[in-house]
């Protein structure tokens, strides 16, 4: 089982299948295996080893990366949860061509989400998982050319996918890169005979927003006496002329404990539901007979991007003077 | 230094062209180092050259370290079929290592005209790019407009240009710069 790493301390950690190969026990490595270290590529087990750190004896598995030899010692216990994982089978490349030669859905457009998916699917998602970072970014370059650091994910990307095809299928791996691209670009008037591909990786899902400190109903309304007739608004009944004056004169008082408010930081946050809230009478009386619309919600989240307006500093604000500079700047000019 | 071998006989005009192309777009040294026959352990069934065997066969170049060379020759080229089929061959090289081959049968027309030979010869310095750019660790590039993008693409021009992107061309002269000697 394999488990993407904390988002945030608070949320448990989602447990997915693993991924094919994956594994689980360093106990199942022997020397001269060679598996898939997640971002770096194919290793060979060079060895086992008991190393020293700060004092405290500790396992090490020694792999050596086939391309340029380097040695990377990982600690026994972290080899589980570091995704390590044998070289993929014929057959799941087999897999993996049908994919790279399938038809492809419109790429994710906000690069935010597609450059973390795409990392999270280099590091946890296998080899489908890399390929599907070469066909997702493969098809966002036919749109438009890729941002420096999404092309190096996709060189990078194919860097790894190319030479896992090359030790899986035995072939060198410009070889290799040459099927990866054949089956991406097929020349004209080659069709091919496509398998359903395998299932796309599942990818562990992303911390939901935040719900800011203050909910709707926990405004405090009450502490500052407030009784606002929402669901009277809301229900779009006509109100009669007194209920109107007095749900004017409500909006008003709000407003203006509002605009006191807002000076004092946090306390803007509530105040501006509450300007927002006495909306839909207005809009009742500005309306007659027609029925209110249920925009409360929405007027009450526009006042909390926006900051509550000030109306007294509004009132007393001098009308501006007439703008003259269209003439000043001609003057200037001639 | 690339070292140019050819499998057979090519226009001096050519080769020159080649040369100089090759020269601009790695910027090391370019040289003819002459002519080999081809090895007869590399010819398939059907009459074909398998580039993988013709570049573990062929007679041994003298070279000297990060030395890389550039087989041409003009017959096919037949590379191992893979889980979708054969991909089209126009050449063939050792990712990262110091060997690779073109071939010259898959080009346009050399013609007598001027305008078809400078075709010829662009297509030729294109393909030979491509070889030398996998030589030195370039992967295959999405821009159509670079040396690197397939041979076989859809979205390549008639004309094809034989410059590399300027990614491509920063990574190599990465990797040409570490491998100086």
């Amino acid at each position: 089982m394999r488990g993407p790493p904390h988002r945030h301390p608070d949320e448990p950690r989602e447990v997915f299948p693993a991924v094919e190969g994956v594994i689980t026990d360093a106990d199942e490595l022997k020397v001269g295996d060679r598996v898939v270290y997640p971002n770096q590529g194919v290793c060979a087990v060079a060895g086992f080893k008991e190393m020293e750190v700060s004092g405290t004896k500790l396992q090490f598995v020694t792999v050596k990366r086939e391309e340029d030899g380097a040695l990377v010692h990982v600690a026994r216990n972290k080899v589980p949860s570091i995704g390590l994982r044998r070289v993929a089978s014929a057959d799941q490349m087999e897999g993996v061509f049908h994919y790279l030669a399938a038809q492809f859905d419109d790429p994710e457009l906000d690069w935010k989400v597609r450059h973390r998916d795409n990392a999270d699917r280099l590091i946890a998602g296998g080899v489908l998982g890399v390929a599907e970072v070469v066909k997702g970014l493969h098809s966002l370059s036919r749109i438009r050319p890729l941002p420096t650091k999404e092309r190096e994910q996709y060189d990078n990307a194919r860097h790894l996918l190319v030479h896992e095809i090359a030790v899986s299928l035995n072939v060198p791996p410009v070889l290799a890169e040459d099927y990866v691209d054949y089956a991406l670009m097929p020349p004209a008037g080659v069709t091919f005979k496509l398998k359903p591909p395998p299932a796309p990786v599942l990818l562990p899902s992303r911390p939901k927003k935040r719900r800011p400190a203050a909910e709707e109903d926990e405004l405090g309304l009450g502490d500052l006496g407030l009784d606002l007739d929402l669901e009277g608004a809301l229900a779009g009944a006509p109100a009669g002329e007194g209920e109107e004056a007095e749900g004017a004169e409500k909006a008003e008082g709000a407003e203006a404990r509002g605009a006191e408010a807002e000076g004092e930081g946090e306390e803007a946050g509530v105040a501006a539901p509450r300007a927002g809230a006495a909306k839909p009478e207005k809009h009742a009386k500005a309306a007659g007979a027609k029925p209110a619309k249920p925009a409360p919600a929405k007027a009450a989240r526009k006042a909390k991007e926006k900051p509550a307006k000030k109306p007294a500093a509004r009132k007393a604000a001098p009308k501006k003077p007439a703008a003259k500079p269209a003439a000043k700047r001609g003057g200037k000019k001639r | 230094m690339i070292r140019i071998v050819t499998l057979t006989r090519i226009d001096p005009a050519d080769l020159a062209f080649l040369t100089r192309t090759l020269y601009r777009a790695f910027g090391v040294g370019t040289e003819h180092a002459g002519e080999k026959p081809v090895p007869k352990d590399a010819r398939t069934d059907d009459g074909r050259l398998d580039a993988v065997k013709l570049l573990r066969e062929v007679d041994p170049i003298r070279t000297f370290a990060d030395d890389k060379v550039l087989f041409v020759t003009d017959q096919p080229l037949a590379l191992r079929p893979g889980p979708l089929g054969e991909p089209p061959c126009w050449g063939f090289a050792e990712f990262g290592g110091n060997k690779a081959v073109i071939t010259t049968t898959k080009l346009p027309q050399r013609g007598v005209t001027e305008a078809s030979i400078e075709a010829y010869q662009r297509r030729l310095a294109r393909e030979a790019t491509h070889a030398i750019g996998h030589v030195w660790d370039l992967h295959h590039c999405y821009d159509a407009r670079c040396a690197m993008h397939p041979s076989w693409s859809q979205g390549l021009p008639a004309e094809p240009e034989m410059d590399l992107c300027s990614f491509c061309r920063e990574k190599s002269e990465r990797k040409v710069r570490l491998a100086k000697t």
